[in-house]
């Protein structure tokens, strides 16, 4: 059954793209194909959950061999356990409801057909990732997911900014993609395999190497984690993701929470049998560097997609975080959680935008398709009433003005679903305790670093544990200044307000959709042990510790693998059961109460900052004006790299250029000029003189000996028979003295 | 009569002919020249092969009357030669017949 319903979730999408990406280039249109595409992926999704149910708990792969090239062979197969078929269940259903916001959204647009066709490969693409059971395989979907990244980001490509974020974004995670074939190029020299499971798989070889090898299987689990780096936007490739946001909305959502990111984390994870020590905590330290980093910069964005943005690196992150300090379960639970109510906030900012954007499109530009390709000029003048306005105004001009947070204001009254479903999502994403899914993903990777701290007693632990502490107060800080700024308060802008108006349902039903899931739905998946094992690692010999929910077991033992699906629908009260295991471990507990009480603060003063306006952010601002100066400008990130290594690539061109120019052309030249005026003049010489010479002296002896010769011919007939007689006689004279 | 008298007879016939073709001064006289020569060679045939080869042999004689039916042909192309030497250049005398000269 597995194979055939894996082939069946692949080949939906890619039929859909297959065929209407064909009927793009031929420019027929083929009525209503939205709704076929999105049949599609919603047909994936029934399969996807009927896989559900077919994990077993050490499952073998399905391969066959795809190439062989003398004694080596490529194989190609799927590979089914636990965590593939959450992933298969998260990529599906988050990209069923984009695709069904996207009609809404994406109505009107001139190149309607061809969105719908890349999204379906996009999916395709991040579902073969997820299913290969080798590395060539995952490499495969993972640069299809690139391109395709490439190509909807810059779907609005008469935008400069969109073609400039698309080739960015293409870029900057080519630079990890290199490292991570370098890594998988190691792997293979030293297992002639690229298969990762089974007998002859990379896991089971690592698993016996020696410790000599360690070193060896560090620097190659760090290359690969490059690639995720890249792909999943830590620092210091992750300034590609904010610019990102130049696609259209649906399209962030979809990059932002199932495939594009999260391709990097389910590496990560994929590979965490071969992370060492020293890997797992290089992984950890930039896990949780960019979650901080990230999270710093969320707060003084305004426009409302950035704030989304840096929220989805700094979340990120916390899983890379996770993963690093050995909480795999924990990693990936916040991976599926944080799908959720991330697709659910860029939904939510989409159909925010949506009602600006519809009124530009009515009121200002008819003939405009997508209004969102260009800045209105009119919006721009409205004043900025907000904090950081003074600031803000000498950087800030590009942003367009339907996603400019200080355009917004008042609007939970015109919009009632989309604010309540993006509270809900801020909630969870904030973790707001014990009812919202980010609390418990959020919090077990938190207990994770700090149970590794005292376990280990380790510095670089607690580190860890502060950074991660401290990212989630701000989260929590940025994520309501954003609902504060959008939903309350007066409205800033009253033209935009009063046009602004609730999305068709068509937009709305996926927000609800994602809300409900917003909720501890999910985590009936991950808090059942049985389900999911953590693979283990080199450096840990101890029975492996069995994720952040070890002790679940008793718990939940009573729901089989079998009936996880069932048990999906009555989630909601695992969280009671939840709450009284926590109690169980130390590190948990502290984790949990110093989270809560990190999230509350951060809420609170978000409140005194954005709502009731007792504190000002403007003083606060201009107190810390250096700080601020730096989170405004990203930490100099793109500063750093357009004016380091972009000017020394074009300062090293140029010098290329100078170097092609005077050097190399000027041998050229040269040669040539040697060639023309030394060489060629002698060979002419000797021509001219020499061969000529000897060629017109031949000549002058042969005529001049023709001349005397002719004489000879007198034409008189009796004339040359005298002599052929003469000839006669001297003949027969001749033989006669013979 | 022995084989010398026939030799004798062929060579002052060749001799003649030799004279008459480098002295004359008329095409047509030329021509005899050539005429006397063909025939003293065929006496030469016919003699030898009366008196050198056994009697039932006569290949010689035979060659002998195809030298005479040559004769006649080659002097029916001559005369033709001659005739139209003598529209081009209004004369057969063969020392004024001098184009090809170097």
């Amino acid at each position: 059954m597995i194979v055939p319903l894996i082939s069946l979730i692949l080949l939906c999408p890619l039929a859909a793209f297959a065929f209407f990406g064909l009927m793009s280039l031929a420019r027929r249109s083929v009525p209503r194909q939205d709704y076929l595409s999105t049949a599609a992926m919603l047909f994936a999704l029934v399969c996807s959950l009927l896989l559900l149910q077919q994990v077993v708990p050490h499952p073998e792969p399905h391969t066959v061999e795809w190439i062989s090239i003398g004694k080596i062979s490529f194989s190609m197969g799927f590979y089914l356990d636990s965590v593939t078929a959450i992933m298969l269940i998260v990529v599906t259903l988050v990209s069923s409801l984009v695709h069904i916001f996207s009609m809404g959204y994406m109505h009107g647009d001139p190149r309607y057909p061809r969105f719908f066709a890349f999204l379906s490969l996009f999916s395709f693409s991040m579902l073969f990732l997820v299913v290969s059971d080798n590395l060539l395989g995952i490499y495969i979907g993972w640069e299809l997911v690139g391109l395709c990244s490439y190509l909807l980001i810059g779907f609005w490509f008469e935008k400069d900014s969109a073609a400039n974020a698309c080739k960015k974004a293409f870029l900057t995670t080519r630079v990890g993609d290199i490292g991570m074939f370098i890594g998988m190029m190691m792997l293979f020299t030293k297992f002639s395999t690229l298969a990762l499971y089974g007998e002859d798989g990379i896991f089971a070889l690592a698993a016996n190497l020696s410790t000599g090898d360690m070193v060896w299987l560090s620097i190659a689990g760090v290359l690969i984690f490059c690639g995720a780096v890249g792909k999943s936007a830590q620092v210091p490739l992750h300034t590609w993701l904010p610019d990102a946001m130049e696609g259209p909305t649906p399209v962030s959502a979809l990059i932002h929470a199932a495939t594009m990111v999260a391709a990097g984390v389910y590496l990560t994870a994929r590979m965490f049998p071969i992370l060492t020590e020293t890997s797992s905590l290089i992984i950890a330290y930039i896990g949780g560097i960019t979650a901080l980093v990230a999270a710093t910069i969320a707060i003084v964005r305004v426009d409302i997609k950035r704030v989304l943005a840096y929220s989805t690196v700094s979340q990120l992150g916390y899983m890379m975080l996770g993963i690093g300090v050995g909480s795999y379960v924990a990693g990936l639970f916040h991976l599926t959680t944080h799908a959720f109510f991330k697709a659910l906030l860029f939904l939510g900012s989409g159909s925010v935008i949506h009602a600006f954007h519809a009124m530009h499109a009515h009121s200002h530009d008819e003939h405009d398709a997508h209004g969102h390709a260009h800045a209105d000029s009119d919006a721009n003048e409205h004043t900025h009433e907000d904090g950081d306005s003074e600031l803000v105004h000498a950087h800030g001009s590009d942003i367009p003005p339907d996603q400019d947070m200080r355009n917004m204001g008042g609007l939970r009254h015109k919009m009632p679903i989309t604010f309540a479903t993006m509270l809900i999502a801020t909630l969870s994403i904030s973790g707001v305790p014990f009812l919202f899914s980010g609390f418990w993903s959020k919090d077990a990777i938190l207990g994770g670093v700090l149970e590794r701290a005292m376990e280990w007693s380790s510095v670089h632990h607690y580190v860890l544990f502060g950074m991660a502490l401290f990212a989630a107060g701000i989260t929590a800080f940025y994520m309501f200044r954003l609902i504060f700024m959008t939903f309350f308060g007066e409205p800033r802008n009253q033209e935009m307000h009063d046009m602004a108006h609730e999305s068709p349902k068509v937009m709305t039903v996926p927000l609800i959709v994602l809300a409900v899931l917003s909720f501890p739905v999910v985590n009936v998946l991950w808090f059942n042990d049985a389900y999911v094992t953590p693979p283990k690692q080199p450096h840990i010999h101890a029975p492996a510790h069995a994720g952040v929910f070890n002790d679940t077991k008793g718990t939940f033992s009573l729901f089989g693998v079998s009936e996880a699906v069932a048990a999906e629908e009555e989630g909601a009260h695992d969280t009671h059961a939840d709450e009284g295991h926590h109690g169980h471990s130390p590190a948990h507990t502290i984790a949990m109460v110093l989270s809560i009480i990190v999230a509350g603060l951060g809420i609170l003063l978000s409140w005194l900052f954005y709502h009731r306006r007792t504190l000002s952010a403007e003083s606060v601002a201009t107190t810390f004006r250096p700080l601020y100066h730096l989170f405004w400008r990203k930490y100099y990130f793109d500063e750093f790299y357009n004016g380091v290594l972009v000017a020394l690539t074009v300062w090293k061109a140029r010098l290329f250029a100078q170097f092609d120019g005077t050097v190399v052309d000027g041998i050229v030249n040269g040669i040539g000029r040697v060639t023309r005026d030394i060489l060629a003049a002698f060979t002419g010489f000797f021509d001219n003189r020499v061969v000529d010479g000897l060629v017109n002296r031949v000549a002058q002896v042969t005529w001049a000996m023709g001349g005397r010769i002719r004489r000879i011919q007198t034409g008189a007939i009796q004339t040359y028979l005298l002599i052929v007689l003469a000839g006669i006689v001297v003949l027969i004279l001749v033989f006669r003295a013979l | 009569m022995s084989l010398q008298h026939y030799l004798v007879i062929s060579a002052m016939l060749f001799t003649l002919g030799i004279f008459a073709v480098l002295t004359r001064r008329n095409a047509i006289s030329i021509l005899m020249g050539i005429e006397l020569i063909l025939n003293s060679c065929n006496l030469n045939f016919a003699a030898f092969s009366r008196f050198v080869t056994p009697p039932e042999n006569i290949d010689g004689q035979i060659i002998a009357i195809f030298g005479i039916v040559l004769a006649a042909a080659e002097a029916a192309v001559f005369l033709a030669i001659i005739l139209a030497i003598y529209r081009e250049f209004g004369s057969i005398r063969p020392n004024e017949v001098d184009t090809l000269k170097g």
